[in-house]
This record gives structure tokens, C-alpha cells and sequence, in this order.
């Protein structure tokens, strides 16, 4: 790499080496890819989501892959905050990367409990609320496509911690704005969008739908145009930084949402394909802003939109 | 059984792809870091092609592992597989491999029975193998719908001791299913361990069959699989200790461990 380009960008009080994170559920804790990845050459890792207590998940299959993507409905399976204080974040910590922790519940109190819990924990750099998994009865997504539900989440967990608060939204509703609005206007930081959109297979053999749970959530480069638009729209409508995933996998891709609007970006689905596909996007992503004369990668950051130049 | 080499992303070329029975094929990849250092049971996530429009890879159990090849049997049951089917020699795809917790041979075992149904032979050659070299004593009970479905009848007769076949309708051996050969084999040879590849209900009978007989039963599950490295918690399987990822803690479970109920009978991956 020349080096000549500056691949820093900034999220709330956080300062990232490059733009490229892990998308939550899709690279674990880091742990499981360590072994094809160098974790310290990514901008973070976004880790699995965490709840105060153990989750079991949802019944199999939960995984199906469709045309340009995939379903899923793991139901955010995690052995809970105690178990991923000790485990996870613990080997985390001497990773050299900043570390965001996907933190979900079933209620406000729950996400709260979870937010106090991280708060003390040196080697936790932000809080990525999730009010937008598709995959479970209570909390997930109902938090996430309700303004008033969104903001009182984002309201008590601000109360709750002192880290930089991301909050992750949902694609599954008719106005991306007016939500990334409310929960800016409640203390967020930042804004990561999207998470999968509600979707569903149904096996035309046995006639039943392939998911065990009906429905799952829909990722992979399917998704990809809904959510550069849902980017472009949400950065649009607030001031904070927004962090674009959709479908990405490799540095075009990236840039495309950083042109819509996105400061930072992650990659999700493609690490199941080639586990090294952040590594791609980041080199990639240098060498782009070398051919179109960038110095700066914070430079892309909506240059797309009508009244900006690159 | 467990690797000290760690898995890798390993390119592999295509050096013959056949049909050896109805429906069924074998691939044999170049692919020496891989075929060195597998181990019975284990797995490959292959990518199979390149493009939008295959998302995911797909896991396939290594028949057999030698002088630098990988051998695969695969069944054409969608469209990775059919895909895999058209594959010339000289094509190139990768693997991420070894994966996953293998068979694993219980120390003084001296007699095994093997039970393999359709393509639950596939993981049964390296294994039959390994245990020839320890010169285990193997009665193999093979079954498949059909005559020309039988898989690796051949190899399996050449290195156990009997090799007992069934099949649905009858063209071949008993007929009914391989868990028909089963009860009487566990009571007259009395084995010390019990491999089992095959449908998830198979695996389940005959599971049942080896606890009634106290006899130790291992099992090789399938399940649809995403990451392959225990990161997505796609694949698991309810166990007496909890949710287990097929990919990392299996494929190979203590039968008496599994939860067969929660497990049900998956779709298998295509």
C-alpha cells in the first residue's frame, strides 16, 4: 500500500484507521476469522449481538440462499453479557482494533441493562443498538420501525453510556428519514443502516416455507440498491455519521456508499463467500481514491449528491 | 483427530469429475495443503463459482484424501451441484479447509461397524481407511434406494471385513432400509464403536438401535451451513450440552449427546 491516501474517518468521539467494519452476525467476534484476517488492518469490529442474557435462537433451518443473497433467521443466538465480557471481549482487547458491540434486548430495560454493562469496559470503543433484527417476537425490529419506540430505546441507553452510541435501523419501513431523525434528535452519534429486509422462500418440493421461522431477513448484493438508496436518504436527513452496509463485497461497492453518503461502511454476507473480503475492500478502496485523485476517503462521503463535487 | 495446521484458503483444480452412480459424482481436486493434512470426517467449504449469483459456499465431506487430491462425492440436488457436475478438468475453485471435528477412534477399539445410507458413504472412505490402518475389524452395512445408487461398494468391500448392502426396492442385498441390517449385526459382533452417515431419521434409528445395545455411536450431521467457521450459527444442533455449531464442534456428535427432537430432519444442503 503507498500510504498516500487517508483512509481515517471519524464516528462521534471515535477516530477509525480506514472506513471498513464487520457487519454484526456476520463475523462472530472477530475470533473465527483471525485466522484469515489481520483484525488490526480493519477500521472495527462489530461484533455478534449481545443481550444481558443468554438467547438459545431460533429453530433450524435458519439459513437459505436465494438469487444474489441469502435469509436469514439465526434469532441472535448469543451465550449473553457476562459470557462475552469474559470470552470475546477478552481476547478482543489485545487485538489492536476498535471493537463495537451489537447490543440487542426485548425491552428497553434489557438494552439498558446491556449499555451499563459495556460501560465499564475499557476495551469496548462503541454500542451499536440493534432495533432492527427481523428475527425475533419482541424487541429487534419492532423498536426499530416505530419513531416514538425508537427514540425512548435510544433515549435511555444515551442515559446508559458514555460510549459512542451507533444506532442500526431497519429497512423495513416507509420512511428511513423521519426514524433516523428521531433517534439523531435522542442523542445517537451515529446511524448504521441497513439491516436485512424481511423476506421469505418457501420450498416448492416439500411445500413448506425453508426457514423453520417463516420469515427471515434478506442480505448479499439482492439488497444492495435499497440500501444505497436508504443511505443516501437517511445521510441526507441528519447530521451525524451514517454507517452504510447492504451487500458489499468489494471496494466498488464501498464506494458506492460512501458517494450515497455513508462516512464509514461494513461488510457482511461476503465474509461467508471469502473470508478475506474486507481485506479486499480496504486495499481496494485506497487504490479508488488514488485513481480519482482523493486524498482524503472522507472526501467520498456524499460527493454523489446533487449540490457536491468530488 | 484434531488439525494443528489450522484451516486455509486453499485454490484447487479439477483433475477428473464423474458420474459413479446414478445421480452421483465424484470430483478429485488437486489440492495438496488440504489433502495433506485432513482427517477423517472432516470437512471443505468449496466455492464452487464466482459471481452475484452464488452467495454462499457449500460444504462437502472428503471421501478420500491422497498423494495431494481431495476426493468428493456429490450428489446433483441443486444448483451448486449441478454446477459442480459441469466442472471440466483444469477448472479451478477454492476451498477453506480442513474443517470442522472429525471420527475419532476410541482407544483398544478393535471392532467398528460402519453405516452409511445414499451419500452418508461419502465420509465413510477416509475413515474405513484409517481404521484398516489400525487394523480395526469393520463389518460395513451400506445401503441406497436402489442398486445403482450404491456408493463406494467396492472400496468398502476391499478394506472390511463384510460389507452387507440393503436397499429400498430390493436390486441389490436386503431389501428395506440399512437400518434393517443393524440390530442383528450390533447382537451377533458386538462392536466396540458405531459410525453413521446417512438421513437424519436413519441416523436416528439407528443411534437408538446403539444406546438399547450400549454400544458407543458416533454420527455425521448435515446441516445448511454459511460461514463454515463458526462465526454465523447457522448450522447448529441441539445437543445435552447446549446448541452446537455443525461446522466447528461437528459435523461428527456423540449420537447419545444429540437432541434428535429439537435437531428434526433438516433439508440437506444443496
Amino acid at each position: 500500500m503507498s500510504g498516500r491516501v487517508d483512509m481515517g474517518v471519524r464516528i462521534g468521539d471515535l477516530q477509525l484507521r480506514n472506513p471498513v467494519m464487520t457487519a454484526s452476525g456476520t463475523f462472530g467476534s472477530g475470533k473465527e476469522y483471525a485466522q484469515f484476517v489481520d483484525l488490526s488492518r480493519l477500521g472495527a469490529v462489530v461484533t455478534k449481538g449481545v443481550s444481558v442474557e443468554p438467547w438459545a435462537g431460533n429453530e433450524g433451518p435458519r439459513i437459505v440462499e436465494t438469487p444474489s443473497g441469502m435469509l436469514n433467521s439465526i434469532g441472535l443466538q448469543n451465550p449473553g453479557v457476562e459470557h462475552f465480557c469474559e470470552n470475546d471481549l477478552a481476547w478482543l482487547a489485545d487485538r489492536d482494533v476498535p471493537v463495537v458491540v451489537n447490543v440487542v434486548g426485548h425491552s428497553v430495560e434489557e438494552y439498558v441493562a446491556v449499555a451499563e454493562r459495556l460501560d465499564g469496559e475499557a476495551a469496548v470503543s462503541a454500542l451499536e443498538v440493534n432495533i432492527s433484527c427481523p428475527n425475533v417476537d419482541a424487541g429487534g425490529m419492532v423498536f426499530g420501525t416505530s419513531c416514538p419506540a425508537a427514540a425512548e430505546v435510544v433515549r435511555a441507553v444515551r442515559k446508559a453510556t458514555s460510549k459512542t452510541l451507533i444506532v442500526k435501523l431497519s429497512p423495513n419501513v416507509t420512511d428511513i428519514a423521519e426514524i433516523a431523525r428521531a433517534v439523531e434528535a435522542e442523542g445517537a452519534d451515529a446511524i448504521s443502516l441497513v439491516n436485512t429486509l424481511l423476506g421469505m422462500a418457501i420450498d416448492t418440493r416439500t411445500l413448506q416455507p425453508v426457514l423453520a421461522r417463516g420469515f427471515g431477513g434478506l442480505s448479499g448484493p439482492a439488497i444492495r440498491p435499497v440500501a444505497v438508496r436508504m443511505v443516501w436518504q437517511a445521510a441526507r436527513a441528519v447530521d451525524v455519521p451514517v454507517i452504510g452496509m447492504g451487500g458489499i463485497t468489494d471496494a466498488h461497492d464501498a464506494a458506492e456508499f460512501m458517494l450515497a453518503g455513508a462516512t464509514a461502511v461494513a461488510v457482511g454476507t461476503a465474509n461467508f463467500m471469502d473470508p478475506t473480503s474486507t481485506m479486499g475492500v480496504v486495499v481496494g478502496l485506497e487504490r479508488y481514491c488514488e485513481a480519482h485523485g482523493v486524498e482524503r476517503v472522507a472526501g467520498l462521503v456524499g460527493t454523489a449528491w446533487p449540490e457536491k463535487e468530488m | 483427530m484434531c488439525n494443528e495446521r489450522g484451516a486455509a484458503i486453499e485454490p484447487v483444480a479439477v483433475v477428473s469429475n464423474e458420474r459413479v452412480a446414478d445421480d452421483v459424482g465424484r470430483v478429485v481436486f488437486d489440492a495438496p495443503r488440504t489433502a495433506s493434512s485432513i482427517e477423517p470426517g472432516q470437512f471443505v467449504h468449496l466455492r464452487i463459482a464466482r459471481g452475484a449469483d452464488f452467495i454462499l459456499r457449500r460444504p462437502f465431506s472428503v471421501h478420500r484424501a491422497y498423494g495431494g487430491r481431495l476426493e468428493i462425492l456429490y450428489q446433483v440436488v441443486g444448483r451448486g451441484t449441478k454446477v459442480l457436475a459441469e466442472a471440466a478438468p483444469g477448472e479451478v475453485m477454492d476451498v477453506i479447509g480442513p474443517l470442522g471435528t472429525g471420527w475419532s477412534v476410541p482407544d483398544g477399539a478393535t471392532r467398528a461397524l460402519v453405516v452409511a445410507g445414499g451419500l452418508g458413504a461419502a465420509p465413510m472412505g477416509m475413515l474405513v481407511e484409517e481404521l484398516a490402518a489400525r487394523e480395526v475389524d469393520v463389518i460395513f452395512a451400506l445401503g441406497a434406494p436402489s442398486a445403482g445408487r450404491l456408493i463406494a461398494r467396492q472400496l468398502f468391500e476391499s478394506l472390511c471385513r463384510r460389507t452387507l448392502v440393503a436397499t429400498d426396492d430390493g436390486s441389490a442385498g436386503t431389501c428395506g432400509f440399512v437400518t434393517v441390517l443393524t440390530p442383528e449385526v450390533l447382537e451377533r459382533e458386538r462392536p466396540d464403536v458405531v459410525y453413521v452417515c446417512g438421513p437424519e431419521p436413519m441416523q436416528r434409528i439407528v443411534a437408538a438401535q446403539c444406546a438399547e445395545a450400549g454400544v458407543a455411536c458416533q454420527v455425521s450431521l448435515e446441516r445448511l451451513m454459511a460461514c463454515g467457521v463458526g462465526a454465523c450459527l447457522s448450522c447448529v444442533v441441539a445437543t445435552s450440552g447446549g446448541l452446537k455449531r455443525a461446522c466447528v464442534d461437528g459435523p461428527v456428535f456423540d449420537a447419545a449427546t444429540v437432541v434428535w427432537e429439537r435437531s428434526g430432519d433438516a433439508e440437506v444442503a444443496r
